[in-house]
C-alpha cells in the first residue's frame, strides 16, 4: 500500500478526552443491571444508598448522592464503584457512567485522597490564580496522596485567589500558602485555619475590622 | 387508555394556507403544505422532540424568538414562515457549526449518498466554512459491539442513539459520555452494546457515525434495490426492505408499520438474511443411496417422493414449521388428504387443540391487535416473554407503558425482560401453566374450592392469584392477555385454554375494540397454518374433518411402532424444535421414507432425510403469512431463487408451492396451481373469512381479517365459562430435585447459527439457577454443571439469577449443543461436573 | 440598607435557638393562619423580581402554578456557579433558617408537599450547615407533617450536586435532580406547568426566598417601596476581582454602580483605573470604566437599557493591568468547559470562539478574525436550547465591540513577536463570504489543539 493509513499523522495524536479512541472491548458481556445474586455489595454501602434512594419519588434522584457514597469509599467512581450503585439502584451501569463523566466532582480515573480545587475562573485569575495554581502544582502536583484541580468559579470571589482543599474554602491565597496547605492536609490538620473562609465575617465588618 | 382523537386545524406556511391535524408537530404539519424544513434530532419513533440539533429553527409570528419546528404543536391560525433571512441564517449556523468538526470524509463514507447531513447541508447548509483550525481527529472506525461500528469524527450528538437505548429498548446500555464539546457516544467501562435491538441505531444515525459492520463497504447508495417483503424469522412478521445488490441481500432495514412492528426490528432480522447466501443453503434435491444423501435431479427426488407418498396412502404424515407459507401448507394439506386420505397433518409441536376451543380462540370478537399493546387500560402476559417469543411486541409495550400509562402484569414460570416495567410479577412452577389459568379462572369467579387448590398445584398462593385477579378487575375494560402457546400445551393444554377462555369471558374481552387475546405462537406462521387446515382437527377455515388425525407426539409414535411410513417435514426440523428428542430419533429412524423440506441443512435431514428438496429463504418466497393478530402479509420475492451447482436454470431451488404441486402430480393428484397467485387465489377460496380477498388488497400493509367483513363468515359461538377441574399436583419434590423450565431464546435459530456477523449470539446452554438453590448446592455463578433425569444430561454453565424462583431450573430450548428436549422429566437434578454423585458423598460420609 | 444581612453574623444565628430569638418562624405562624391566595397576593404586591439571574417577578411565577390538588414542587436552586456570585453561600451558611422559612410559606402559598434545596456540591459545608438546620426544624415541627397543626405537610430535602455550572438553569437542574445528566429541557413546557416529576414546580433562588419571610413582615406594599418602581427591594451585590475591598454587599436597588465599586469595595488599588466590568456576573455583556458606564444606576431596567443586565448581582472589576484578551479567552474557555453538550451552536460556538480567542492571543490571527468570532457569537445568540450559549456570546460579543482597537494592537503586536509580519488588511467576513484564506495556523503540532 502506498499510504500506511497507521503512519498518517492525524492518527498518530488523539484526544485528551478520556473514551473518544476507545473501542469496546468485544471479550467483554453487555454491561446490563448487575443481578444481585452475584454482583457483591458491602452492606453498609447498600444501606447507605437505599437511604438516599428513599427520600426521592423517583429513586434514579439518588444517582448523585449515591455515586458520592460509591466515589468516597472507593477512592474515585471506578468500574467497580459504579457497578455497586447500579446494582443497589437496578440501573445499568452506563446510567451511571453518564451522570458521573457529566459532573466535575465525579473522578473516573483514579485521583489522590485530598482534593484541592484551585479556582482559576475570572474574578481569582484577575488576582493571580494561574500563578497559585502552578505554586499548588509545584507543592502537591506529584503527589499521589493529591488531586490538584484547576476548578472553576468555586464560589468564593471574596477571598480570590482561593482553593478548596478537602471541601474547606481557603484564601486570598499567595503561593507561599500552598506549603502550608499540603502540610495540614497530609497532617490531618485544619487546613490554614486563618484563611478559612467560614471564619469570616460580612464583607462591612471585615474590612471595617482590617 | 382511548386513542387520541385528531381534529384538524388550518395554519398558514409560507402563505400558503394548510390544512393538518392539530398538535400535530410544525415538521410534520408542514409536510402537508409540501414544505420540508430540515432536521437531524428529530424523530417521532423516538417520543418527545429533544430540540438538541437546531437544525428546524422557524419563525412563528407573535413569538420573538425563532422555535424548533420540532417541537411545537401546530395550532388553528399559527402563522409560519421557513424562507426568511433570519430563519435561513440559523439553519446556516447550524450547518456550520455541525461541519466544523465533522471530518467530511463522504468519498469513503458508508452512509455516503444516502446521508441526511449531506442532504441538509446541500440544501440548507452554506456552503462554506469559515473554519480554518485542525480538525479533530481519532481513531476509527472502533468497534461498538461486532455488529456495529461507531465512528466519532461523525457523530453530530443528534442523540438518537442514546434515546432509542434509553426510552425505546430501555437497555441503557448506550449512552452520552463527559460533557459539552468533549460528550461521546459509549457504553459503560468498553462493554459493548450487545442488546435484542442494538441495530436499529444504525437506521436512526443521520451520518456516517454507525454503521453496520456487516454491511460496511458491500455497496453503495447507486448500486442497490430495495425490495419490501416480510421478515418470516419470528412470530411479529415485521415488515421488512431487502437492500439487494446483483441479486444479493446486503441489508436489512425496517419498512415501518405502525399496525406491526412500529418501525423497529431486532438484530436478527436485521442481521439473519446472512443465511440467505451461506453455503449451508441447500440448493438441490437429495435422494438417499445407502446411507449417504446424494444430489439428484429434480425428476427422480419429485418421483422418490410422490412414490413413497403413494405406496404410503393413509399412513403418510406431514409436518410444517413456522416458516411454511399459508399457501404451502393449504396445498400440502390437501395433498394429504384429498389425495393420499390421510389427515396427519401437524404444525403445533405441543399437541392439538379441540376444535371447538381452537375456534373459539381464533374468534375475530376475541382477537387484540398489535396497537392494542399500546393503548390498552391493561396488558397481562401470560407464560409469554415478548423479547424470545415475538420481539418487537417488547418494544410496543415498553411504549405503552412508558407513554401511555399501561398497566403491565406479568404471569410466568421464568422472570422475563419486562418484568421491570410491570406492576405485578407472578412466578408460577414451571409447566403449570393449567393450574394457573384454572386458579386465575377461580379467583375471577370467586369459586374459592378451586381457587387454592389450584394455585398451589401452580406453585403460587390464593392471595396472589387473587392479587392478579384484583388488577386485571380493576385495571380498566381494555384488557390485553398475551399468552405464550406453549401455556396451552401438553395434556392440560385443553383445560388451559378453556381456562383463558373463562377468563377472557369473565373480564368482558370479547367484541371489545382495543381488548382481547393476543397468541405469542411459538413458530412464525402457527396461525396461517390452522387457518389454511394445516391440522389434525380441522380442515382449512376451521371445518369440521370426518375423521381426525395424529397430533405430533402420537405422529412419533406411530412412525416408531410402523403405523405410519412416511412423513413429510416441511421447515420442520423434529430433533431441534420439539419436544422428546428420543422420541424422534426413533420415529424418523423407523420411517420408511422421511421427505424434508429445508433451505438449510440440520441434523435431522443429514441423519434421518431419505429425499430432500431445497427451500427458498424468506426473501426468495412468494406467498402470505398470517401474523397473530389475523393479518395476512405477503411475501415478494426480493431476489431469485438460488441456482443448483451446475447454474442451469431450473436445476436449483424450486418454488414450494411448485414442489407440492409436482409431488401431488405426480402421485395422482391434481392441485390445479400453475403459479403462486393462482394458489394465493386457491387458498383465499378456501376459506370461508378469506373470502373475497386478493393480493393486490393485502398489497404492501396486508389486511387483517377478523376486521374485514369477510370475518362474518367465521363459524364460532360466544364462549360460555365452563366448569373445570383443579389438575393434578405436581409431583412432590424429592430430595434436591428442581422443577425444570425452558425458554426458547431469540438466537436459537438455524438462521442465527448460519449468519456470520450473528454467530457470536448463539446461545450456549446455560442453567438458571435461584441463588438460595445453588448456594444449597453448592454450585457458584459460572460452575459447569449437568443438569439430568432418568440417566439422561445436559451440561450448561451456572447462571445465578436473583429473580429465579427457588425449586425452578431454567435451560435453554433450541440450542445448536446440548439440546434441552432430550429431559422429558418435570423434575430434574443439578449437579456440579466433577462433583461425586450423590450416592458417592454418602460414602465419602460414612 | 441591610435586611438580609442586619445582624447576619450574630453568633449562632445558625441555629434554631437564635434564629427563634430573632423573630424566627413567626411568619410561617403567620401564613398559615392567612389563605394561601393572600400569601401569594403578597409576594404579587411586592414586586420582588428573581435574584437568580433572569430577574421574573417572583408572585407571577408563582401564580403560573396550576391550583388543586396535585403533586407539587418547590425547588429552591442553591447552584450558585456564575463566576462572581458568592452572594447565597454566605446568606446559607450564616443563616439557613431564614431560607428554610422562606421555602416553608413559597410552598404554602403554592401548595407544594415536596421542596428540595439544590446546592452546588463544592458547598460541602454550607449543605452541612443546611442538613443540620433542616433537621433542627423536622424536630421542631416546621417542616414534616401537618405544620404546626396545619393542614400544611412539606418535605425538604437538601439535594447536593457534583459540580455543573449548567444546572443552575432551572431545567437542567430539574433534570439533575431527577437523577439524569443536567441537560437544560425544551420550553415550553414551563416548569410552572411541567417541572420536577412531570409536576408544576416553583423554582427560586436562595436569595429570593430569603425575602419571602421579611415581605411578609414588612407587607408587600411597604416592601415594594425599597429600591426604584420596577426593582423592589434590596439586594445582595458580590462585587470581586481588582476591588481593594471586594466582598458581598447589600443595597437597595438604584444606587449608582460607582457607588457600589468605589464606595462599598473601595475601588481599584490604587494607581489603577477600572477598564471594564461585569455587571451581574460574567454572563453579562461588560461595561467599560467610562463615566457614562459607572453613573449608571444599579437596577434591573437601566442596566438592561445600557446593553447589559443585573444578573445574579455580581461585579467583577476588571483594572487596566489587565489584557482584554485574557478576559475574553478565560470568559469563552469556561463556557466551553460548562457547555452540556445538548445542542449544536453553544456545543460547538463555545468550542470555535476559543480556539478563534487562543489564536488571537497567541499571535496566529488577524483582525478579520475578530469579525469572524463577532459573527460567531452572534450565530449562537438566540438560536440555543437554553442562554448558556449566549452567555458566552454575549460578554464576548460586548468586549470586542468596547474593545476593538486593544484586540487589534493585542494581534499586531503578538504576530510581530512571532516575526509573521503585519496582519492582512481586515476584511469582513460575513457568514456568506467566500471560503476562507489558506492560513497555515502556527504551531501545527496537531497534538497541540484541544479538542
Amino acid at each position: 500500500m502506498a499510504i500506511d493509513p497507521s503512519k498518517v499523522r492525524r492518527f498518530a495524536h488523539g484526544s485528551r478526552v478520556p473514551g473518544w479512541d476507545e473501542a469496546a472491548d468485544l471479550t467483554k458481556d453487555p454491561a446490563v443491571v448487575p443481578d444481585p445474586a452475584t454482583a457483591f455489595v458491602p452492606e453498609e454501602m447498600r444501606r447507605e444508598i437505599e437511604g438516599e434512594m428513599a427520600k426521592y419519588p423517583d429513586l434514579r434522584s439518588a444517582a448523585i448522592p449515591a455515586l458520592k457514597v460509591v466515589q468516597r469509599e472507593h477512592g474515585w467512581c471506578s468500574p467497580t464503584a459504579i457497578e455497586q450503585a447500579a446494582c443497589v439502584m437496578g440501573l445499568t451501569p452506563a446510567y451511571l457512567s453518564a451522570i458521573a463523566t457529566f459532573y466535575d466532582m465525579f473522578d473516573t480515573v483514579p485521583v489522590g485522597q485530598h482534593q484541592v480545587y484551585v479556582c482559576t475562573n475570572i474574578s481569582c485569575s484577575l488576582l493571580g490564580a494561574d500563578e497559585l495554581y502552578d505554586a499548588m502544582l509545584s507543592a502537591a502536583g506529584d503527589d499521589p496522596r493529591f488531586n490538584v484541580r484547576p476548578f472553576e468559579c468555586l464560589g468564593a470571589c471574596d477571598i480570590g485567589p482561593m482553593a478548596s482543599v478537602d471541601g474547606e474554602y481557603v484564601g486570598p491565597l499567595t503561593p507561599e500558602d500552598c506549603r502550608t496547605i499540603v502540610d495540614d492536609a497530609i497532617e490531618g490538620r485544619p487546613v490554614l485555619e486563618g484563611k478559612q473562609l467560614k471564619r469570616r465575617k460580612k464583607a462591612v465588618d471585615h474590612w471595617k475590622e482590617a | 387508555m382511548p386513542r387520541p382523537e385528531i381534529h384538524t386545524i388550518t395554519f398558514s406556511i409560507d402563505g400558503l394556507e394548510v390544512k393538518a391535524p392539530e398538535n400535530a408537530m410544525l415538521v410534520d404539519a408542514a409536510k402537508y403544505g409540501d414544505v420540508e424544513i430540515p432536521v437531524f434530532c428529530y424523530e417521532p419513533k423516538l417520543g418527545q422532540p429533544v430540540g438538541a440539533c437546531r437544525m428546524c429553527l422557524v419563525e412563528i409570528e407573535g413569538i420573538p424568538k425563532l422555535q424548533t419546528a420540532c417541537s411545537t404543536p401546530v395550532k388553528d391560525g399559527m402563522v409560519v414562515h421557513t424562507q426568511t433571512e433570519r430563519v435561513h441564517d440559523a439553519q446556516r449556523s447550524v450547518v456550520e457549526f455541525l461541519l466544523i468538526n465533522h471530518p467530511l470524509d463522504c468519498p469513503v463514507c458508508d452512509k455516503g449518498g444516502e446521508c441526511p447531513l449531506q442532504d441538509i447541508t446541500y440544501g440548507w447548509g452554506p456552503g462554506t466554512s469559515r473554519f480554518i483550525e485542525p480538525k479533530r481527529h481519532f481513531k476509527k472506525p472502533l468497534e461498538l459491539s461486532p455488529l456495529i461500528a461507531i465512528d466519532r469524527e461523525r457523530c453530530i450528538l443528534c442523540y438518537r442513539c442514546v434515546r432509542f437505548s434509553q426510552e425505546i429498548a430501555e437497555d441503557y446500555q448506550l449512552v452520552l459520555l463527559e460533557r459539552g464539546a468533549h460528550s461521546f457516544v459509549g457504553t459503560f467501562d468498553g462493554h459493548p452494546y450487545v442488546a435484542p435491538f442494538s441495530g436499529n441505531i444504525i437506521e436512526l444515525c443521520p451520518v456516517g457515525a454507525l454503521t453496520s459492520r456487516a454491511y460496511r463497504f458491500r455497496a453503495r447508495p447507486w448500486d442497490i434495490e430495495g425490495a419490501g417483503t416480510v421478515c418470516t424469522l419470528c412470530p411479529s412478521q415485521c415488515n421488512v426492505e431487502l437492500t439487494v445488490r446483483d441479486e444479493r441481500v446486503m441489508r436489512v432495514l425496517a419498512r415501518d408499520h405502525e399496525e406491526v412492528d412500529d418501525g423497529w426490528l431486532c438484530d436478527k432480522g436485521r442481521f439473519a438474511y446472512q443465511s440467505v447466501h451461506t453455503d449451508e443453503r441447500l440448493v438441490q434435491p437429495m435422494v438417499r443411496e445407502g446411507t449417504s444423501l446424494q444430489p439428484a435431479s429434480w425428476e427422480k427426488a419429485l418421483a422418490a417422493a410422490a412414490g413413497a407418498l403413494k405406496k404410503a396412502g393413509a399412513k403418510a404424515a406431514a409436518l410444517a414449521g413456522g416458516e411454511t407459507t399459508n399457501e404451502e401448507a393449504f396445498l400440502l394439506a390437501k395433498l394429504l388428504r384429498d389425495g393420499l386420505g390421510s389427515g396427519h397433518l401437524s404444525a403445533r409441536a405441543e399437541g392439538e387443540l379441540p376444535l371447538d376451543v381452537a375456534r373459539a380462540l381464533a374468534d375475530p370478537a376475541l382477537q387484540a391487535t398489535v396497537p392494542d399493546l399500546e393503548f390498552a387500560h391493561a396488558v397481562l402476559l401470560l407464560d409469554a416473554d415478548p423479547i424470545d417469543d415475538a420481539p418487537v411486541w417488547d418494544l410496543r409495550i415498553r411504549k405503552g407503558v412508558r407513554r401511555n400509562g399501561v398497566r403491565l402484569g406479568v404471569a410466568s414460570a421464568r422472570p422475563t425482560a419486562l418484568d421491570s416495567q410491570a406492576e405485578l410479577a407472578l412466578r408460577h412452577a414451571p409447566g403449570t401453566g393449567e393450574a394457573l389459568l384454572v386458579a386465575l379462572d377461580a379467583a375471577l369467579a370467586g369459586d374459592r374450592g378451586n381457587l387454592g387448590g389450584a394455585a398451589s398445584t401452580a406453585g403460587s398462593s390464593a392471595g396472589a392469584i387473587e392479587g392478579l385477579a384484583d388488577f386485571l378487575k380493576g385495571a380498566g375494560d381494555d384488557v390485553v392477555i398475551v399468552y405464550g402457546e406453549r401455556l396451552l400445551s401438553g395434556p392440560g393444554g385443553a383445560q388451559a385454554a378453556r381456562a383463558l377462555l373463562n377468563v377472557a369471558a369473565r373480564l368482558g374481552l370479547s367484541g371489545r375494540d382495543g381488548a382481547g387475546l393476543l397468541e405469542a405462537p411459538s413458530s412464525t406462521n402457527a396461525r396461517g397454518l390452522r387457518e389454511a387446515g394445516f391440522a389434525p382437527g380441522h380442515g382449512a377455515g376451521y371445518a369440521t374433518v370426518a375423521e381426525p388425525g395424529k397430533a405430533t407426539a402420537e405422529i412419533a409414535a406411530a412412525l416408531a411402532e410402523g403405523e405410519l411410513s412416511t412423513v413429510w417435514l416441511h421447515h420442520a426440523d423434529p430433533l431441534r424444535s420439539f419436544p422428546d428428542r428420543a422420541a424422534w430419533e426413533a420415529a424418523l429412524g423407523t420411517a420408511q421414507t422421511v421427505i424434508a423440506v429445508d433451505s438449510v441443512i440440520s441434523d435431522t435431514i443429514r441423519e434421518h432425510a431419505d429425499v430432500v428438496f431445497p427451500a427458498e429463504a424468506y426473501a426468495e418466497k412468494e406467498g402470505t403469512v398470517t401474523h397473530p393478530d389475523g393479518r395476512l402479509q405477503r411475501l415478494r420475492p426480493a431476489i431469485g431463487r438460488p441456482k443448483g451447482p451446475d447454474q442451469q436454470s431450473g436445476s436449483g431451488v424450486r418454488p414450494l408451492w411448485q414442489v407440492i404441486a409436482d409431488v401431488a402430480e405426480r402421485a395422482g393428484l391434481e392441485l390445479g396451481v400453475r403459479t403462486g397467485p393462482m394458489a394465493s387465489k386457491a387458498l383465499f377460496e378456501a376459506v370461508p373469512f378469506y373470502a373475497g380477498l386478493t393480493l393486490d388488497a393485502i398489497g404492501g400493509r396486508g389486511v387483517r381479517w377478523p376486521a374485514s367483513e369477510a370475518a362474518a363468515a367465521f363459524q364460532g359461538a360466544a364462549w360460555e365459562p365452563v366448569k373445570l377441574d383443579v389438575p393434578d399436583a405436581v409431583p412432590a419434590s424429592s430430595e434436591g430435585a428442581l422443577r425444570l423450565g425452558t425458554f426458547r431464546s431469540l438466537w436459537s435459530s438455524k438462521e442465527v447459527d448460519v449468519s456470520p456477523s450473528l454467530r457470536f449470539l448463539r446461545p450456549r446452554q446455560i442453567v438458571e439457577l435461584s441463588p438460595a438453590d445453588a448456594e444449597r448446592l453448592g454450585i457458584r455463578e459460572g460452575d459447569q454443571v449437568e443438569v439430568g433425569s432418568n440417566g439422561t444430561r445436559v451440561k450448561g454453565a451456572v447462571k445465578l439469577r436473583a429473580a429465579v424462583p427457588g425449586g425452578s431450573v431454567f435451560i435453554a430450548a433450541g440450542t445448536h449443543e446440548q439440546p434441552a428436549n432430550v429431559l422429558t422429566e418435570p423434575m430434574v437434578e443439578v449437579r456440579r461436573v466433577g462433583a461425586p454423585t450423590p450416592a458417592g458423598a454418602e460414602e465419602a460420609a460414612t | 440598607m441591610e435586611v438580609l444581612y442586619k445582624d447576619l453574623d450574630e453568633p449562632g444565628l445558625n441555629t434554631l435557638k437564635v434564629y427563634e430569638q430573632r423573630g424566627g418562624y413567626e411568619m410561617l405562624r403567620k401564613a398559615l393562619k392567612m389563605e394561601p391566595q393572600k400569601v401569594l397576593e403578597e409576594m404579587l404586591a411586592s414586586n420582588v423580581r428573581g435574584r437568580g439571574g433572569a430577574g421574573f417577578a417572583m408572585g407571577k411565577k408563582m401564580s403560573f402554578i396550576p391550583k388543586g390538588a396535585m403533586d407539587k414542587y418547590l425547588v429552591c436552586n442553591a447552584d450558585e456557579s456564575e463566576p462572581g456570585t458568592f452572594k447565597d453561600r454566605e446568606l446559607m451558611q450564616k443563616n439557613p433558617h431564614q431560607l428554610i422559612e422562606g421555602i416553608i410559606i413559597g410552598a404554602y402559598a403554592i401548595g407544594a408537599n415536596k421542596s428540595f434545596i439544590f446546592i452546588r456540591g463544592e458547598y460541602a459545608h454550607q449543605a452541612d450547615v443546611l442538613d443540620a438546620a433542616v433537621a433542627e426544624a423536622r424536630g421542631k415541627g416546621y417542616i414534616g407533617e401537618r405544620i404546626l397543626g396545619s393542614d400544611h405537610t412539606l418535605d425538604l430535602v437538601v439535594h447536593r450536586g457534583a459540580g455543573a455550572y449548567i444546572c443552575g438553569e432551572e431545567t437542567a437542574l430539574l433534570d439533575a435532580l431527577e437523577g439524569k445528566r443536567g441537560n437544560p429541557r425544551l420550553k415550553p413546557p414551563f416548569p410552572a406547568i411541567q417541572g420536577l416529576y412531570k409536576g408544576p414546580t416553583l423554582i427560586n433562588n436562595v436569595e429570593t426566598l430569603m425575602n419571602v419571610p421579611i415581605v411578609l413582615e414588612m407587607g408587600g406594599a411597604k416592601y415594594a417601596e425599597i429600591g426604584t418602581q420596577t426593582s423592589t427591594g434590596t439586594k445582595v451585590v458580590s462585587v470581586s476581582g481588582n476591588v481593594k475591598r471586594p466582598g458581598n454587599y447589600e443595597i437597595e436597588l438604584g444606587i449608582s454602580s460607582r457607588e457600589l465599586i468605589f464606595g462599598l469595595a473601595g475601588g481599584p488599588p490604587d494607581g489603577r483605573t477600572v477598564k471594564a466590568w461585569f455587571p451581574g456576573g460574567s454572563s453579562a455583556p461588560v461595561l467599560t470604566g467610562s463615566d457614562e458606564h459607572l453613573d449608571l444606576a444599579y437596577d434591573f431596567d437601566t442596566l438592561a437599557k445600557a446593553g447589559s443586565m443585573l444578573g445574579s448581582g455580581a461585579i467583577i472589576v476588571v483594572d487596566d493591568s489587565n489584557s482584554i484578551v485574557d478576559v475574553a479567552l478565560k470568559t469563552a474557555k469556561f463556557y466551553r468547559h460548562e457547555s452540556c453538550g445538548k445542542c449544536t451552536p453553544c456545543r460547538e460556538g463555545t468550542n470555535w470562539t476559543v480556539k478563534m480567542l487562543e489564536r488571537v492571543q497567541s499571535g496566529e490571527a488577524t483582525p478579520m478574525d475578530l469579525d469572524i468570532t463577532a459573527s460567531v457569537c452572534e450565530q449562537i445568540i438566540g438560536n440555543c436550547l437554553c442562554v448558556l450559549g449566549d452567555a458566552m456570546a454575549m460578554p464576548i460579543g460586548s468586549m470586542i465591540k468596547h474593545f476593538r482597537e486593544e484586540f487589534e494592537a493585542h494581534i499586531e503586536a503578538a504576530r510581530e513577536r512571532n516575526g509573521l509580519g503585519a496582519a492582512i488588511p481586515q476584511v469582513n467576513r460575513g457568514r456568506n463570504a467566500g471560503p476562507g484564506p489558506m492560513l497555515e495556523p502556527a504551531g501545527t503540532d496537531p497534538s497541540a489543539v484541544p479538542v
